[in-house]
């Protein structure tokens, strides 16, 4: 009778021990998964909003070195001679005196080649006016280290400086610090893009876009004439992927130069 | 959480309110670098190839 009683009396106590130390449990995964919602809705915000704040309020500060680094930019200009596909280029002359033919060189045409921006200084303005967000331009940084990007847009070093014979490229956020390549999956082929440096303005137009892969390096190898290529994170909110636009130079203070070295 | 530090800073009322703003500074700017880590490895790494 005792023994029973005393079963009967520890049943409940334990059941509450047991309630209790579960509801400590779920009440303390409660506050876990709150702090984790905070701590996430404060990197989307920081992310998307913060980053970018930083990134547009940075713009006129590069504006102005911008300027600054165009004065002190060295120009020099170099002697070319254009390639002999076409045979009027050929510098190959019929001989005044009906004997041989005499060989004279073409005459050299002259490329302007601008000097090398330090790094993370500001030298050019990349402006395409199909995007809303570049439409005005957007200050492009030399490097495209973590520090260098965080101004939105890098050139990439080691590849060539816009409006020269190589292959010009520039990377730039899509998602964060200013998104300014944000859109650019909208550029279509024909499409122009503009590039302001100290020799003038770089008219590209748009001839392929593509996704690839992030450890695709052949987007930045050098081609013949003068391309720029963007490259930017694809898709949108993701860094899986690369979307990549090839444009070509098609006007500009090396243009007709450059046309005629190809 | 932020209740129970609140009760562990010790000092008077005014030092406490000061302790408690350094703190939230603190835990800011490591959030900060923290975010600007997490973002530049999965959410945008600028676009560079390579």
């Amino acid at each position: 009778m005792t023994d029973t009683m005393a079963t009967a009396e520890a049943g409940p106590a334990t059941e509450v021990a047991v309630g209790g130390r579960g509801l400590r449990i779920i009440h303390n995964l409660g506050w876990a998964f709150i702090y984790l919602g905070v701590l996430t809705l404060g990197f989307v915000v920081h992310q998307l909003y913060i980053t970018s704040w930083f990134a547009q309020q940075n713009q006129p500060v590069l504006a102005q070195e911008r300027i600054e680094q165009w004065g002190d930019t060295e120009i020099t200009e170099v002697a070319v001679v254009p390639t002999a596909d076409d045979p009027d280029d050929s510098g190959i002359v019929s001989g005044a005196t009906g004997g041989e033919a005499d060989i004279v060189a073409p005459e050299p045409l002259i490329l302007k080649v601008e000097s090398p921006p330090d790094d993370g200084v500001a030298f050019a303005l990349i402006r395409i006016p199909k995007l809303d967000r570049l439409a005005e331009g957007w200050n492009v940084v030399e490097g495209v280290g973590t520090q260098n990007l965080k101004n939105g847009a890098g050139h990439m070093p080691d590849t060539a400086l816009p409006g020269q014979p190589g292959n010009a490229v520039i990377s730039g956020h899509r998602t964060t610090y200013g998104e300014p390549f944000r859109e650019l999956d909208a550029l279509d082929p024909g499409d122009r893009i503009e590039v302001e440096t100290a020799l003038g303005t770089h008219v590209y137009i748009v001839r392929e876009t593509r996704v690839v892969s992030p450890t695709d390096v052949w987007v930045a190898e050098p081609r013949d004439g003068a391309w720029l290529t963007l490259t930017t994170c694809h898709p949108l909110l993701s860094a899986r992927q690369r979307f990549v636009v090839f444009a070509e130079l098609n006007f500009g203070p090396n243009a007709d130069v450059i046309e005629a070295m190809t | 959480m932020i209740t129970r530090t609140w009760r562990i800073l010790p000092g008077p009322l005014p030092v406490r309110i000061v302790e408690a703003i350094a703190l939230a500074l603190i835990v800011l700017v490591l959030l900060h670098f923290f975010y600007d880590w997490l973002g530049n490895t999965i959410l945008d790494q600028g676009g560079t190839v390579g």
